[in-house]
């Protein structure tokens, strides 16, 4: 009954709010009783009030009860509300900023609960200040009727300074003495400059610092968790898949950093593993095995390039014809978009793309061979799993412009070959197993079994050959002879200048079907266009 | 009234001024102009940053006049010149122990603050603590990556400084009476030429501690690596006073 109550008092409000806060794309909230996550900290706060799932809202009955006696429902929802909307609007926006919170705060903070606690702290002011400052908002009232703790009476006193208004925090006594200085120096920070947040959050961590570190103790002692944050907990079920996607995709791409991707991702891997990450049950939807983080981010990095593909006229048995729909990823060609379905837009999540089938006949068409990817993992080239490997990360994009029309790929990652230095997988579609065998790093001598090649070239007439290298192969001019008796399409890739790369060059230089790309930064990768060959008939 | 008119005529749009029928879709909109007000946080982070953008400019003319070639040698002179330029350009300015510390960190950002050189960027930071208006200034440190060297120069007497995280070469040299306190360790060369006050380092120091030394005191929580020629003062090493003593020979490392 309480709850239809407070559903109504939502239902009334809710346009006036999303007109406030200029038709923010949110579902109606809902209320609801909110599981507590424990129970010690109840004394010193009143739970959680607003929990924010996939973009949905929905407000603790309960909280909301405990509040009545200090603000009446319509103020404390309405807070509550301004604040989840204040999330989505302004801060932290997106994943990709709330992970890099998370990870400037983590420098200065290094145990991953407080530096949580820090972005945490950080994103709720952030938000509240905004909302104070464009718009018209209970959040105030909100602040000076919670119960609070050591860290939110400093972020309180905090507050009362920055926005000018009496929360009902002393500005004398031993409490307020004890935090002037912490509060002079955080309401230094420009919170509400977004360009600046990377800076401002690590001030921000370096000044809380050793009140989080005094509450993490007293609540060591109590032998229990701290309080619920009123304002809701921000873990990764606010986002979805395609924005824990994007999100993961841009931090990769700033960053650049495997150890400091690594690092997050093992902070966030139970929820990664709840949002579906996880290896072994593929990218969809993995049961918990432990996230590989490096796989991850050579997928996620190469998923910020797209290498060109050059397509072969292919013997079919009949046209393909559009089939099915199915959702359109970041790479996938745009030909095949279907724009009636999909709004106009070009957007993860909304576009779709036709799926063909081939219908009945037979005739010559354009199509995408089958590809055999070849990796150097010697003890010349960077472990792909200790630093940024250009390797790894060129055969990754080639993988995914194979896969993405709809080829199978096929890798053998060598090192010392003839001395069980390689892992071979057979041709697959399954990008996962693909990446965890790109990544895979032998150290050691680099030589080539042709015998192992072999197998996998015979009996495919069409079939483009991979190699990425740094070319100091010591039988390489058994691989130059085998290049010249195939006529299969080959791109050799090899990273950085040296003399064997200068021999390989010259010795292929007058094969038709062999291309040759040098990578020395990771900007020369979408210059790689695969399966392109060179045109020998140029009349000059 | 005829004012009046006019003005709400201007603010109608041409479309319904001709035909009142016409309703602007975007109407609704009009009373989206928000409550946007001016917080004392604009204010705060306004004033902050016209201080920091002072600061810095003073630290980039001390680099102009002092280290044209981006090369500066720690000698006597250039130690003294240095000084007596920031002290002209700290001079004007009003800023806090906060607007230091900022400086500090703003150093490591080359956004920010273009070049980093350790010997005037320390004489520049020991110029803005003994010309800042507060007596005791706690400078939060720890979670820099560079040392800064010479920090402490000529400390006066009634002046606390008290920095959280270590120190690099030549801290609290030419101190004369204020209390330097460093709750991590200190580099080589502390204290040299000190002529009175005290220096505290919380945990290890480094060589030729106390180098030419005139007076005051050296406290360490933790080992000295090596003391210098002291002409004059006291330096203990986890409360036992181990110059003047016998315990340690100048120059001799432990």
């Amino acid at each position: 009954m309480e709850e239809q109550s407070l559903q109504a008092i939502i239902e009334e409000i809710w346009p006036r709010l999303k007109r406030k806060h200029f038709y923010p794309e949110l579902p109606m909230p809902t209320v609801g009783e909110l599981p507590e996550p424990n129970q010690d900290g109840e004394e010193r706060s009143e739970g959680v009030g607003l929990e924010m799932k996939q973009k949905q809202m929905r407000i603790n009955s309960a909280f909301v009860h405990k509040m009545r006696e200090r603000m009446s429902d319509r103020q404390v929802i309405e807070a509550l509300l301004d604040h989840g909307i204040t999330h989505y609007t302004f801060c932290p926006w997106d994943f990709h900023t709330h992970l890099m919170l998370y990870a400037e705060a983590k420098k200065v903070v290094p145990d991953k609960g407080l530096a949580k606690r820090v972005a945490d702290c950080f994103i709720d002011l952030i938000a509240d200040t905004h909302c104070v400052k464009k718009r018209s908002t209970e959040i105030p009232e909100l602040h000076r009727c919670l119960k609070k703790g050591p860290v939110e009476e400093v972020i309180a006193s905090l507050c009362q300074k920055i926005w000018g208004i009496d929360l009902g925090i002393p500005a004398f006594g031993a409490s307020a003495k004890k935090n002037e200085a912490i509060v002079r120096r955080l309401a230094r920070i420009p919170y509400l400059d977004r360009s600046r947040w990377p800076e401002s959050i690590q001030k921000f961590a370096r000044s809380l610092k050793p009140l989080l570190y005094e509450e993490q103790e007293e609540q060591e002692n109590r032998g229990g968790k701290g309080a619920s944050n009123p304002q809701g907990e921000h873990d990764l079920t606010h986002y979805s898949r395609d924005e824990i996607d994007q999100g993961l995709r841009d931090y990769v791409k700033r960053t650049m950093a495997l150890s400091e991707f690594k690092e997050v991702i093992e902070d966030f891997s139970e929820e990664l593993k709840e949002a579906g990450y996880g290896m072994e049950g593929g990218m969809g939807r993995g049961l918990s095995t432990p996230i590989d983080s490096d796989v991850l981010f050579y997928m996620k990095l190469a998923e910020n390039y797209s290498i060109p593909l050059k397509k072969l006229p292919l013997e079919k048995k009949g046209v393909l014809h559009p089939h099915s729909h199915s959702p359109w990823e970041v790479g996938s060609p745009f030909q095949d978009v279907d724009i009636w379905t999909s709004f106009g837009k070009v957007m993860p999540g909304i576009t779709q793309i036709w799926k063909k089938r081939e219908g009945k006949g037979r005739g010559k068409m354009e199509g995408t061979p089958d590809c055999l990817i070849a990796i150097d993992s010697s003890g010349s080239m960077i472990n792909p799993r200790k630093s940024l490997s250009y390797a790894v990360l060129g055969a990754a994009c080639a993988a995914n412009a194979y896969l993405q029309n709809d080829a199978n790929v096929a890798v053998y990652n060598f090192s010392d070959a003839p001395m069980g230095g390689k892992d071979i997988l057979d041709y697959t579609n399954r990008r996962e197993d693909i990446y965890r065998v790109l990544c895979r790093y032998f150290g050691g001598g680099t030589a080539l079994d042709l015998d192992d090649l072999i197998p996998l070239i015979r009996g495919r007439k069409n079939l483009d050959l991979f190699i990425i290298t740094d070319m100091k192969i010591t039988n390489l001019e058994t691989l130059i002879s085998f290049f010249g008796e195939i006529e299969n399409r080959i791109t050799a890739v090899h990273i950085g200048e040296n003399p064997y790369a200068s021999r390989f060059e010259k010795a292929v230089e007058k094969k038709r079907n062999i291309n040759i790309f040098t990578v020395k930064r990771k900007e020369d990768i979408p210059h790689i266009v695969l399966g392109k060959i060179r045109e020998y008939f140029n009349p000059t | 009234m005829r004012n009046s008119t006019s003005e709400r005529r201007k603010a109608e749009p041409a479309a319904e001024r001709l035909n009142p029928k016409i309703r602007n879709p975007f109407e609704e909109f009009k009373t989206f102009t928000g409550e946007k007000r001016d917080l004392p946080l604009d204010r705060i982070v306004q004033s902050t940053e016209e201080v920091m953008d002072r600061i810095r400019k003073g630290y980039e003319k001390l680099l102009e006049e002092e280290a044209k070639e981006l090369v500066w040698m720690v000698q006597y002179n250039t130690i003294i010149k240095a000084y007596e330029v920031a002290e002209k350009y700290i001079k004007e300015i009003d800023y806090s122990a906060e607007d230091i510390e900022d400086f500090c960190f703003a150093l490591e950002n080359t956004q920010r603050v273009p070049y980093l050189i350790p010997g005037p960027a320390g004489i520049y930071i020991s110029a803005l603590c003994n010309y800042a208006k507060e007596e005791e200034i706690v400078l939060k440190l720890s979670e820099l990556k560079t040392e800064i060297n010479l920090i402490g120069f000529r400390l006066p007497s009634g002046k606390r400084l008290a920095i959280e995280g270590d120190t690099g070469d030549f801290t609290g040299i030419g101190l004369e009476g204020g209390e330097l306190v460093v709750e991590g360790n200190a580099k080589n060369w502390t204290g040299a030429g000190m002529r009175g006050g005290v220096i505290w380092v919380k945990k290890n120091i480094g060589l030729h501690t106390g180098e030419w030394m005139m007076g005051g005191e050296i406290r360490v929580g933790g080992r000295i690596r090596s003391l210098g020629n002291i002409v004059e003062g006291k330096v203990f090493e986890r409360d036992k006073l181990v110059y003047p003593g016998k315990a340690r020979i100048p120059n001799l490392y432990y």
